[in-house]
């Protein structure tokens, strides 16, 4: 922080050079989502039958489970940069938003990690 | 102003709602049938079918407004006519998806259950 003039008050707290990379990356998962999220709807709605039988049965072939990993840590990315987006938009305190960041950080590489344990399960039998 | 609060709301409702039920749904599936038993009877509740139904707005509407940006990002679809066109059309054509996605399903497995 400068000496009150201007151009003091806000020199070195411009741009901090990672929101593009945030920008893009939720771009690029976002293309990613459309393909991965397209393929999973009409495979849903293809299947038809929603027995845990018929469900497991599908989702356990090598292509199903692949496409359902893919699609877990892509949705959960993409996820996490939109509520990353939110709590810095509407959390201002910030011992309050790095609380609120890093707990939403935990729970989406927790959830993903779970989520592709469990496909990972049903591909390999157990 | 209103396609884009709709693009946060349904994006950031399917970031908790949706992901708390796709961590259900799999870990469900993995756990057995007699989880996937109690999974399969609450989303087939009135508030399971909301949740569902729900759901598949949230997620045609954040489509179209999502492919309604990557337009605008590259810098087309700025005239006042065209970008009113698209957000007006953006969330009707989701709407019309979602109840053309869930008659299709009604009509093909007669009806609810």
């Amino acid at each position: 922080m400068g000496d009150g003039t201007s151009i003091g008050r806000v020199r070195g707290l411009g741009s901090s050079h990672h929101g593009a990379h945030h920008w893009l990356t939720h771009r690029f998962t976002a293309i990613a989502n459309l393909v991965l999220m397209s393929w999973f709807v009409f495979s849903l709605v293809l299947l038809g039958d929603y027995s845990h039988a018929s469900v497991t049965g599908w989702i356990s072939q090598p292509r199903s489970s692949v496409a359902m990993m893919l699609l877990v840590a892509n949705v959960f990315w993409h996820a996490q940069m939109g509520l990353t987006v939110l709590i810095e938009d509407y959390v201002h305190n910030s011992g309050t938003k790095f609380g609120a960041l890093t707990l939403l950080n935990l729970a989406a590489v927790g959830g993903g990690a779970f989520c592709i344990f469990n496909v990972a399960t049903l591909a390999f039998g157990a | 102003m209103l396609v884009s609060i709709l693009h946060r709301a349904t994006g950031d409702g399917m970031a908790v709602v949706g992901l708390a039920l796709l961590v259900w749904w799999l870990g469900a599936l993995a756990s057995g049938p007699e989880a996937y038993e109690t999974f399969t009877w609450f989303m087939t509740t009135p508030i399971g079918y909301l949740f569902m139904v729900g759901l598949t707005w949230a997620f045609f509407t954040h489509m179209m407004s999502g492919l309604r940006h990557f337009v605008l990002d590259i810098g087309a679809g700025y005239e006042l006519d065209t970008n009113k066109m698209w957000s007006i059309l953006s969330p009707v054509i989701a709407i019309v998806l979602t109840v053309g996605l869930w008659t299709f399903l009604l009509l093909r497995d007669g009806g609810l259950g």
